[in-house]
This record gives structure tokens, C-alpha cells and sequence, in this order.
């Protein structure tokens, strides 16, 4: 399988006031074709900041950030923009849905910006995502309307609809309790199997990781494991324990 | 909310435009009209006369209506003396008005209902009797017999005329002299000529008697045309400050209530850039949000408009408001671009958010 996603040596500083913060120290990481795989740490080891990066959303201070080929980290805002735009697709902890419009407006906005799907195939590509998401009868109502695991169910919804190669969740059980939490990982599941739709899920939590099938464990800026072997890690080993190696 | 202060903002706009410039229009085109109504070819005031109101405080004798009748060309000469009710709020202009001469010139009224009022006599404690124009006995919702109240003094109605005969209330200019105290005085004089078209040669020959030459002779034709809008002096000016003063309040209103929408929707933006939202979708999406509260705005302020133009037309009917298709499309035209005005700059800094920062927003 292709290489869709990756990150060489990449590096993320910030400077608050006059402290200079390292958020990534030297990122090497690749994503293939069909993966599912997950980024967990604990909080403020910079697995968000590196999704930010990997999503276009940030600049890295140095380093390269490879998406379905293209290199990403010399390119203008607009061009960044135009990436995210073709490539990829976000699901966010918090409930990110527009709350004045209905489930179905907020996926027509993300075909809106993307500027298809509006053809027969893509209708019944929507058609099925939905069917797979169980929400197709919950597309009038609000945000407000639905309960939190549907509402992450639209932005699952959103963030695949426009067929992206990738798609990031960032903590997108955050917002969630663990019933939930499982529907939508569930769900990643199902997309990443039935529509070969590859994801990077980002998660502090062990137990949401175990849904993936490949685990990459980041720790103060740099990755410490990168195992695709679930049996290993479902099990709780360490890094060492699995010889696993941070590329 | 923000969305009810917008709209209701813009709406102010049309109608501040609107109902001013209409305002202006309007008393300026019916005052013009009436004077035409008249029929006179010259109108002849005192030196400082004001030629708006056709008022001024050192009033002519009366009997120069008689010098003047004996000019070559002059066919008849009405000696008024005009006073203001200054307990109405339309600014009512009063003609003490000679019947006879006044007829010669105008032609006569057209009685609606009642007759001409009689003269008064010294010896009757009756009221002076007076003739109301229609809009002025549809406004204040008067008939013949009625009494009413001007300048302090009750009056009976005894006539209501077709309005166009330059005031829109007439009383026997001995009663007006008398309750002013100035006896055999006028304060104008309307003249009409065997030919209207000797107008010049008329005023020259006025001007050519000594005791005449310092009098102000305005030929009538001149002076309605004068008092179109346009060349009112300062009318421009006047209509160029209310739009400017409504733009402006158009400008900040939307500008604020767009700023503080992008603040509001701060993650909603990000969640668009996060999405693959282009700038300049960004700016498109606000700058419509902006140009619909402008457009509901400008049919609310037309339809504002024309509410309050129908309560003045029926509180106050001597006061006509002109609204123009003309000044409808300029003053929709005004509101519209206020609101993209105001809204541009909360657009370009929406469009210019971070997505990560935009999403962390709280």
C-alpha cells in the first residue's frame, strides 16, 4: 500500500511570553493507504499539535509533512488550505458542528467548500455513510437535537463525505461518555474496513486506542513506539518489551 | 438579536434618507404648486421680504394695490396680508385675503362644501369666518360650521376650498389687519397681467416709478421654478449631510453587530477553515450575512417609510413627504453598500483567523 501521510524530522516550537516551548521534537512518522492507526500520549506530549501540523492547519517550525505525496511545509495558507480542502478530512473533541444549521446543512457545507458531491455516486456514497453511521433519519435536526455521540456521528459524517484520503480525529471521544465513545469508535472502524478509509486517530485513552490497528505512542514531543502489532500493545507492553522502535 | 438591531438599524437608514429628503421634496414641490395655483404673473414684496414664506415684518400699504393697477399691462392686482399660526406644528400660512381682487387674480376657489366667508362687522361677536383648504379640513378633521382656535383666536369655518391657491387658510384681510394691528398694511402682492408674457416689460415699468423702485418684483413662472428641490440653495447640501449622517449610522451599525458576529462565531469559522474554507469564502459568507440584513433593512425601511409617510400624510396633510422611486433606489442603494462597508473589515479579519486558534476558542 502507498505511503498517504508522511512526517519527517519534524519540529514545532512556540514561544509563549519568553518561554520557548518544544512541542515536537523531531517527528518521524508514516501512514499508509487503508490504515487506522492511533497517536496516543498523555496530554501536552504534542499529539495535537503534530495533527495540526499533519492536518495543514500549522506550520512546522522545520521538518517535512508529505501528504499523498505532496510536500506540505513550504506551501502559503491558501495552498495549506486547498489541501485540507482536497485531502483531508477533521473530527475534533469537542462537538464541532455549525449550531444554526441541521445535520444534513452541515455535511452539504463541507460539499459545499469542497465543491462536488453532487453526482449520483457521491449521493449514494453519503447514502451509506450515513446507513453505516445510523443517522440517516436524524439529518433535520440541530445540533442541539441530538445527543452527543450523533453529533460526533454528523462530523464523522462530514469529515468522510467528500471522499478525503485521510481522515484525523483529534480526541474525538473527548466530548463523549463511554457508550458513546465506543458507537463512534465502532464507527471508525466500519469506515476504515467497509470504505478503506484511512484514519489517524489521536486519543490519551489505551483503551480507545485498542480499536486501531496500529498504535503510535508520542511522549514529549517525539514518538517512543510504533507498534502494528495489536497484540502487543492490547496486553499493556512496553516499548522495550516489544523491540518496536520509534521511526 | 444582533440580527433584529442590524436590520432595524439599516431600516433607520432608509427611512432617515427617506422621510428628510422626502420631506424636503415634498414641501418644497407643494409650496411651489400652490404659488402656481395662484394665477398671478408677479409677485411684489417689500425689500426684505422673505421669499420663501412670502412673510416680512415691515409690510406695504394696501393702497399701492391701486398705484399698481394703474401700471400699463397689469389686469389685477390682490393685496395679501399672510401671518403665521405658530400653534401649528406644519408652520400654517395664513392669507388675509381682499375676495374681490383675490378672485380677479386667482380666478375664484372651488368650494368643496360651505361659501365664501362673509366680512366681518364691528358690531357682531360672532367669530371671523374663514375657508380651510381640503387637506387642511381632512387633516384636522374640520367641516363647515366648525370653530377652531388660530394665532390665540376662534374662527368659524365657512367654506372648504380646493387646495393650489397658495395658503391653505384664507380670512378677510381687514380681520387679519385687525387682529395683528396693522391696518391697511399687506405684506404682498399678487399681480396679474392682460399678458403673462410682458412680465419683463411690467417690472420695468414698476421699477421705473420712483416710489416703486425699491420694491421686489419676482415674476411668478421664476419663482416656481425656484422652488423645485433642486434649487433650493443648500438643498443639496442639506439631503448630501442626512445621507452621510444615515451611511455612517448604517456603516457602524453593521459593522459592530458584524464584528461582534465574528467573534461570536469564532470556532464556527474555524471549524470552516478546518473544513478547507477558503479566505475568501470566509469574506463571501459574511459579506452576504451583511448584504441580507441589508436588503431585510431596506424593506423594513421602506416599508417604515411609508407608514410614517401615511401617519404624517393623515396627522398633518399640509405637509406633504415625497417619496421618490428615485430616492427608494438611492437610499436602498445607500444602505446596502453601508452594510458591506461596515461588514468588510469584520470579514477580512475573520477570513485572516488561525483554524487552530479559531478552534480553541472558548
Amino acid at each position: 500500500m502507498s505511503i498517504l501521510l508522511e512526517a519527517i524530522d519534524l519540529r514545532k516550537t512556540y514561544k509563549t511570553g519568553k518561554i520557548i516551548v518544544e512541542a515536537l521534537r523531531g517527528v518521524n512518522l508514516r501512514v499508509r493507504e487503508g490504515e487506522f492507526a492511533a497517536i496516543m500520549g498523555p496530554s501536552g506530549c504534542g499529539k495535537s499539535t503534530l495533527m495540526h501540523v499533519l492536518g495543514a492547519m500549522a506550520k512546522a517550525t522545520s521538518g517535512k509533512v508529505l501528504i499523498d505525496g505532496q510536500d506540505i511545509s513550504n506551501m502559503s495558507d491558501s495552498q495549506r488550505t486547498e489541501v485540507r480542502r482536497k485531502k483531508l478530512g477533521f473530527v475534533f473533541q469537542k462537538l464541532n458542528l455549525l449550531p444554526a444549521l441541521t445535520a444534513r446543512a452541515n455535511i452539504d457545507v463541507a460539499r459545499q467548500i469542497h465543491g462536488g458531491g453532487r453526482d449520483a455516486e457521491s449521493h449514494d456514497r453519503l447514502a451509506d455513510i450515513l446507513r453505516l453511521l445510523r443517522i440517516e433519519d436524524k439529518m433535520d435536526r440541530k445540533p442541539a437535537e441530538l445527543s452527543g455521540g450523533e453529533q460526533q456521528r454528523v462530523a464523522i459524517a462530514r469529515a468522510v463525505v467528500n471522499s478525503p484520503a485521510i481522515v484525523l480525529a483529534d480526541e474525538p471521544t473527548g466530548a463523549l461518555d463511554s457508550r458513546n465513545s465506543e458507537i463512534v469508535l465502532d464507527m471508525f472502524r466500519e469506515l476504515n474496513r467497509k470504505f478503506k478509509q484511512t484514519v489517524l486517530l489521536v486519543t490519551h485513552n489505551p483503551e480507545l486506542a485498542s480499536y486501531a490497528d496500529r498504535l503510535i505512542e508520542m511522549r514529549d514531543g517525539v514518538v517512543v513506539r510504533d507498534d502494528s502489532e495489536p497484540a502487543n500493545w492490547r496486553r499493556g507492553l512496553s516499548p522495550t518489551q516489544t523491540g518496536a522502535s520509534a521511526l | 438579536m444582533r440580527t433584529s438591531v442590524s436590520i432595524l438599524a439599516v431600516a433607520l437608514e432608509v427611512m432617515l434618507i427617506l422621510i428628510i429628503v422626502g420631506l424636503t421634496t415634498g414641501i418644497a414641490n407643494n409650496y411651489g404648486k400652490r404659488m402656481e395655483g395662484i394665477g398671478a404673473d408677479i409677485m411684489v414684496q417689500s425689500s426684505n421680504a422673505s421669499v420663501i414664506l412670502a412673510l416680512n415684518n415691515s409690510p406695504m400699504p394696501q393702497s399701492l394695490a391701486g398705484k399698481f393697477a394703474e401700471i400699463e399691462g397689469v389686469q389685477a392686482v390682490a393685496p395679501i396680508l399672510a401671518l403665521i399660526n405658530s400653534q401649528s406644528i406644519g408652520l400654517d400660512v395664513i392669507y388675509g385675503i381682499d375676495p374681490a381682487s383675490f378672485f380677479d387674480v386667482s380666478g375664484g376657489f372651488a368650494f368643496h362644501d360651505g361659501r365664501m366667508f362673509s366680512e366681518p362687522s364691528a358690531s357682531s361677536d360672532q367669530p371671523v369666518e374663514i375657508l380651510v383648504d381640503d387637506w387642511y379640513a381632512e387633516s384636522k378633521g374640520v367641516r363647515v360650521g366648525d370653530r377652531v382656535r388660530l394665532m390665540d383666536e376662534e374662527f368659524t369655518i365657512s367654506g372648504i376650498v380646493e387646495n393650489g391657491k397658495g395658503s391653505r387658510i384664507f380670512m378677510p384681510i381687514r380681520a387679519a389687519q385687525e387682529m395683528t394691528g396693522q391696518l391697511d398694511r399687506a405684506s404682498l402682492f399678487y399681480v396679474k397681467l392682460h399678458n403673462p408674457d410682458d412680465v419683463q416689460q411690467v417690472i420695468d415699468r414698476i421699477h421705473a416709478r420712483t416710489e416703486f423702485s425699491t420694491y421686489k418684483l419676482t415674476p411668478m413662472r421664476e419663482f416656481s421654478s425656484l422652488l423645485t428641490p433642486d434649487n433650493l440653495p443648500g438643498w443639496e447640501a442639506f439631503n448630501s449631510a442626512v445621507v452621510f449622517v444615515a451611511a455612517w449610522i448604517g456603516v457602524l451599525v453593521i459593522f459592530l453587530s458584524m464584528y461582534n458576529a465574528i467573534t461570536e462565531r469564532t470556532r464556527e469559522i474555524g471549524i470552516l477553515r478546518s473544513l478547507g474554507a477558503s479566505k475568501s469564502y470566509i469574506v463571501r459568507l459574511i459579506l452576504q450575512e451583511s448584504f441580507a440584513l441589508s436588503f431585510l433593512g431596506v424593506v423594513a425601511g421602506l416599508a417604515g417609510s411609508l407608514l410614517v409617510e401615511r401617519f404624517i400624510r393623515a396627522a398633518f396633510p399640509q405637509i406633504v413627504v415625497m417619496i421618490t422611486p428615485e430616492w427608494i433606489v438611492k437610499a436602498a442603494i445607500f444602505a446596502v453598500l453601508s452594510g458591506l462597508i461596515g461588514s468588510l473589515y469584520p470579514s477580512l479579519k475573520a477570513a485572516a483567523q488561525d483554524p487552530v486558534e479559531a478552534l480553541a476558542y472558548e
